[in-house]
């Protein structure tokens, strides 16, 4: 006990006389920008290799140069099936279709590959495959979470405005200025403000605490998480943690975490959740389709007075009061704007509130309050002098600028470390999540400049980067082992082949919608949270598993924090409520009983088995072929061929023979709510056995793993 | 129903695959049957101490030292209970009962507790009329009156509690249990909790950073209907068991293939033997689950069927049946402990739907030789205040509060610590959240700050850098 006192009043000394600039906690800033991190991206020379004639372009040549100095030989390229799946899954999250597969394979040049990627990334799906890739770092989901989990019925409108800016090929400067200060940029129409404007609903939907009485206590809340995901889904370091300390770890003070705190502060944040009960905080939302409105900071007076704002002498007297107690004085809050009404477009987002410094504070306790600290960005990584910010603004816009800048040395390298990510299983830097002190450095450095580099010089199109990896040797390789290289490097570190991986929950659950032929691939436009309006998710939030929107592309099932969906959340969706660069992938039994019993999956695989049956110029075996070919995207073998045959043979047969069971005397909750769509009775034994193959298909290995 | 399944590949008239769970058997070498090969492992029980395999996660893995405790059983209270009106008498707080309290900003008043406090058992532990039954146990319970936490708020105290950590994601305590024991059923989960709340998210029976296969395994919610709870998906509509095994076999086959066109990916060879585990699991948990097998005197007990009692009830009785079936950590749970108002109404409530429930635990623990190596603990995340502005409520407090254990090596009969007049603060002995982790990892033989896992370029362990084992707790 005594020990922890001491370390407590040992910090809390550092921590008042951090904030009154004396002394500064370890490492300083100078030191800290010295971390490879925190120095802007270098123009590495293009490494010279020994095999000229392997590389097809300068990502090859980094790899390579890395692979020859170890003396691994990387291995083959994948065949054409194979890479073909690969690419088609990597940029679009669904299957190729066995006629392209067919197509490819008979003419597997490099030529007809880039004619096929840039389809792929042309087509609307990749935007629905890269723009959840942005969502799972800007914790997007549609509703508060915490005690209260209010439904958030707009959120979609966010969702949506990520995945066509990803499929316009947005450039990523841009993405992100308009997430942090759309509503104050430029916009030459009405439309197109409402777009900047959604664009800011990555500010807002974050998880809430509705319930907090304490409404200093909430905005300072509101404004970690907003430092939080701003920090770590546009920088990849956590500067959160400095909110109660300055970071053990890594050169992020205290002051800085106020600095930005200040210009969060300094914003009004609308989320909805107006009417409900036991809602101690709520919003407004944001009218669309109207002209922008004045900046509030810019209104003189409020029409309706403020309940958090105290009046006249009792005002006074509080401001002497804090006077006295040498705090700073209590800030006034924008007045919300009135809810637009109900049936109108409205969107979560944010505006301008009452520019205002932020007082540090001591251990993070609002109660605590030390030294006003001014608005500002974290100076470790102020390579040169930053945006002042005026006055009378927030300083958002500073900070989109800011993020954004050519001297900014982790933005790019962030985000082209996420698109290695998702095409290789695994970042340059490993810690996708963590570029500071405790995360890994990354395996090939001057790669990831020179990609870094080139991502900025060639305008941010993620579109480019991805369809310059994609055509790489590297990207190709085959996913076969070497025991030379495995001797050498057995965890693939150095990419001396492609290492397999499992597909992520959205992509199986596509892949079977698209391969049994039922996949709708129309965009909602919507979602089942905005049917149920502004209202507690409680038990109302089960009915909306994979009930609705059966047949849509999973990056349009609704997202209730702490009731993600189970056909997501069981193969390791990304929690909805932290900021995640990087999904685990695990395999255990849950994911097993769920593929064998699972309602959703028998009536997906009925629908596969019946698109099979449906065409009936098929022998049984061509049947079983076309099955191979539209789940793995490739033929039967012969062995494969009668292996499937013997088993359709003896499960018809003891189909015929033997009654269906009778039905769970004990249904789960979901079954009972739904009747299945199919009852055993009404199918044939053929049926039933073509089903049960079906559903073999789908819930193999083969079907979830890319080689 | 389907009909109980006797043997895992029981599929009459069919021939077993070359990788059925025989041959599994016979081809350990190969990297398959590590399931079996856990079993065999468990059976042999005297192997030097050793890191999980990457072959056989789950298998029994030696202690430390010699455990006091094999499994434990978690009662949760989620909502901070009040330890005021259990388990920590106050008369002074009788005494000064509409006195000014202490709260920040003024306005509070000491609010005197509604219930009555005696004496029980040789011990003499002072329990309040709330718990008439579990107050029989008196002689077996280890109070520990002098718990803290860092939050008083929910969703952080809940989840310091469960991992450790409110500002990480960190694995929950049960993960890191299995983790360092692996499982005593190869059929089972071996960390599985009933009726969690979900609002704070699964990260309360999560494995963070460890490998998935030590996340707790759910099985209903809070405020669900437990009596249909079931794990989901075990059951299949459409084809009989042996249809079902065939299936299986023909996926497990293709599967074979594809871990040899992956050369031997681990990741598939996963795959392969979660569908082992699978099947294994849908014949074992229905039996489990459903409590037909129970007397009608043993389901009263309890109070199953007692709108009052029932859903805690039929969590109780599981958690004898899963500790019987050889589960390493269960956690169930009780929610609505917030009485910022209403505490007498709904305290009276809350401790009836669990006293007869626990103490009916408790008695088939002891009648089967259970409590001996059994830890159960009751608690919640945080206390209650002894002042409120409210006149039957109390709020949040992460300064004092009480905690029991009984069995798997906790000293019985014991008050341990206490909090300062009013029960504000925990003065004398404090235990820290921390502290009972590394006491919890002791009983069951593991040294908490031996038992780690390298993640992010550094060792954790469930208690960070902090955790001392309360002594003064465990058994001499």
């Amino acid at each position: 006990m005594n020990s922890s006192f001491h370390r407590l009043a040992v910090r809390f000394l550092l921590a008042c006389l951090t904030a009154a600039g004396t002394v500064r906690g370890a490492p300083d800033v100078a030191t800290g920008r010295s971390f490879w991190s925190f120095q802007p991206p270098k123009a590495p020379a293009i490494p010279a290799v020994r095999h000229a004639d392997w590389p097809r372009s300068d990502v090859d040549r980094f790899i390579l140069a890395t692979l020859e100095t170890r003396g691994i030989n990387p291995v083959g390229d994948a065949d054409p099936r194979t890479l073909l799946r690969r690419v088609s899954f990597d940029l679009t999250g669904l299957p190729p279709e066995p006629d392209l597969v067919e197509k490819y394979a008979a003419d597997p040049s490099p030529e007809a590959f880039a004619r096929i990627v840039d389809d792929l990334l042309a087509s609307p799906r990749f935007g629905e495959r890269w723009g959840r890739h942005w969502l799972d770092v800007a914790r997007y989901a549609e509703s508060t979470g915490k005690e209260r989990n209010n439904a958030f019925p707009e959120a979609w409108r966010y969702r949506d405005w990520v995945i066509d800016a990803v499929n316009a090929d947005l450039p990523y400067d841009e993405f992100v200025r308009r997430q942090v200060a759309g509503d104050l940029l430029p916009a030459s129409s009405t439309e197109q403000r409402d777009q900047n404007v959604i664009a800011t609903g990555f500010l807002a939907v974050g998880p809430k605490g509705l319930n907090e009485r304490r409404r200093e206590q909430f905005l300072m809340d509101l404004v970690d998480e907003q430092i939080d995901v701003t920090s770590r889904a546009v920088l990849g370091v956590s500067v959160a943690c400095a909110r109660c300390h300055d970071h053990k770890f890594d050169p992020i003070s205290q002051r800085d975490y106020y600095a930005l705190a200040g210009i969060f502060r300094s914003t009004q944040t609308l989320y909805g959740t107006v009417t409900n009960q036991g809602n101690r905080q709520p919003s407004s939302l944001l009218a669309l389709g109207k002209l922008p409105e004045a900046p509030a900071a810019a209104a003189t007076a409020s029409p309706e007075p403020d309940r958090t704002r105290p009046a006249g002498k009792a005002a006074r007297q509080a401001a002497r009061r804090a006077a006295a107690n040498n705090r700073p004085r209590p800030e006034p809050e924008a007045p919300l704007p009135p809810m637009p009404p109900e049936g109108s477009p409205r969107a979560m987002g944010v505006r301008e509130g009452r520019p205002m410094q932020c007082a540090l504070l001591v251990r993070g306790e609002i109660t605590q309050k030390g030294p006003v600290v001014p608005r500002g960005f974290v100076e470790v990584l102020n390579t040169t002098p930053p945006p002042p910010i005026p006055t009378r603004e927030s300083g958002r816009l500073q900070l989109a600028d800011w993020l954004t800048r050519s001297g900014n040395p982790l933005t790019a390298r962030v985000a082209v470390n996420r698109a290695w990510l998702h095409l290789f299983g695994r970042g340059l830097v490993r810690t996708a999540d963590d570029f500071g002190a405790l995360g890994e450095k990354p395996t090939h450095p001057e790669l990831l400049d020179n990609l870094a580099l080139r991502f900025q010089s060639s305008g941010w199109s993620l579109k480019s980067l991805l369809r310059e990896i994609v055509l790489s040797r590297t990207y190709q390789l085959a996913s076969t082992a070497s025991p030379q290289a495995a001797n050498l490097d057995p965890d693939n570190t150095l990419l001396w082949r492609s290492t397999p991986r499992r597909l992520e929950a959205e992509a199986i659950r596509d892949a079977m919608l698209a391969v049994s032929g039922i996949l709708d691939t129309e965009p909602p436009r919507s979602s089942p949270v905005a049917a149920i309006g502004d209202a507690p998710l409680r038990r109302g939030a089960d009915s909306l598993r994979d009930a609705s929107f059966a047949r849509k592309r999973s990056v349009y099932l609704p997202v209730i924090r702490g009731f993600v969906p189970e056909s997501m959340e069981l193969f390791d969706f990304a929690e909805p409520s932290l900021v995640v660069a990087d999904r685990d992938t695990t395999n255990v039994p849950s994911q097993a009983l769920y593929l064998m019993n699972n309602e959703d999956i028998l009536r997906i695989s009925g629908a596969f088995a019946r698109r099979l049956l449906a065409d009936a110029g098929l022998s049984p075996r061509e049947r079983i072929d076309r099955a191979y070919r539209l789940a793995f995207g490739r033929p039967a073998t012969p062995r494969e061929l009668t292996r499937a045959a013997e088993f359709l043979r003896l499960e018809i047969g003891d189909i015929a023979r033997n009654p269906p069971p009778s039905q769970p005397s004990n249904p789960p909750p979901d079954r009972r709510r739904r009747p299945p769509a199919r009852s055993r009775e009404a199918m044939r034994p053929g049926e039933v056995a073509w089903t049960s193959f079906a559903q073999a298909l789908l819930a193999s290995a083969e079907f979830r793993f890319l080689r | 129903m389907n009909p109980p399944m006797n043997a895992p590949y029981s599929c009459s008239g069919v021939q077993p695959r070359p990788w059925s769970r025989r041959q599994l058997l016979q081809s350990v070498a190969a990297g398959f049957g590590w399931m079996a090969f856990s079993g065999l492992a468990a059976r042999a029980a005297s192997q030097p101490a050793v890191q999980p395999s990457t072959t056989a996660p789950l298998g029994v893995r030696p202690p430390h030292f010699r455990p006091r405790a094999k499994r434990v059983i978690f009662l949760c209270m989620q909502g901070g209970p009040s330890h005021l009106d259990t388990f920590d008498y106050k008369p002074l707080l009788q005494r000064d009962a509409g006195k000014p309290g202490q709260a920040r900003g003024g306005g509070a008043q000491l609010i005197g507790s509604p219930f009555q406090f005696r004496q029980h058992g040789q011990s003499g532990l002072w329990i309040s009329e709330l718990f008439p039954n579990v107050a029989r146990h008196a002689d077996h319970l280890c109070l520990v009156r002098s718990m803290h936490t860092d939050i008083p708020n929910h969703p952080q105290a809940f989840i310091q509690l469960h991992t450790g950590s409110s500002q990480f994601i960190r694995p929950s305590m049960g993960a890191w249990v299995l983790y360092g024991l692996g499982s005593e059923n190869e059929n089972l989960p071996g960390f599985i909790t009933l009726s969690p709340p979900l609002q704070f998210g699964a990260q309360n029976f999560g494995s963070a950073f460890l490998p998935a296969v030590y996340q707790g395994t759910r099985i209903g919610a809070l405020r669900e209907n437990n009596a249909s709870a079931s794990l989901g998906n075990i059951e299949n509509r459409l084809l009989t068991d042996p249809q079902q095994r065939r299936q299986l076999d023909l996926v497990q086959e293709m599967n074979h293939d594809f871990l040899q066109a992956t050369d031997g990916h681990p990741e598939v060879e996963g795959v392969i033997q979660s569908y082992e585990l699978a099947f294994r699991m849908q014949s074992e948990v229905p039996e489990l689950l459903e409590l037909k097998g129970e007397s009608p005197a043993t389901l009263a007990r309890y109070g199953v069927g007692d709108s009052a009692t029932d859903s805690f009830a039929r969590q109780c009785l599981l958690a004898r049946r899963l500790s019987e079936a050889g589960v390493r950590f269960i956690e169930i749970n009780h929610g609505g402990w917030d009485q910022h108002q209403n505490l007498e109404t709904a305290l009276r409530r809350n401790c009836r739907a669990i006293d007869r429930p626990i103490a009916a635990l408790l008695d088939d623990l002891r009648s089967r030789g259970l409590l001996d190596d059994t830890l159960v603990i009751w608690g919640g995340e945080f206390g209650r205040t002894p002042d409120s502005r409210k006149s039957d409520g109390r709020d949040h407090n992460s300064k004092g509060f009480t905690f029991w254990m009984a069995g798997g090596g906790s000293q019985p009969g014991l008050s341990f610590g206490s909090t300062d007049d009013y029960g504000y603060k925990a003065v004398q002995n404090p235990v820290h959240v921390h502290d009972l982790h590394a006491t919890l990892l002791h009983l069951l033989g593991l040294n908490h700050e031996d038992l780690t896992y390298r993640y992010g370029g550094r060792d954790h362990r469930l208690t960070d850098v902090k955790g001392n084992v309360v002594h003064g707790l465990v058994q001499s």
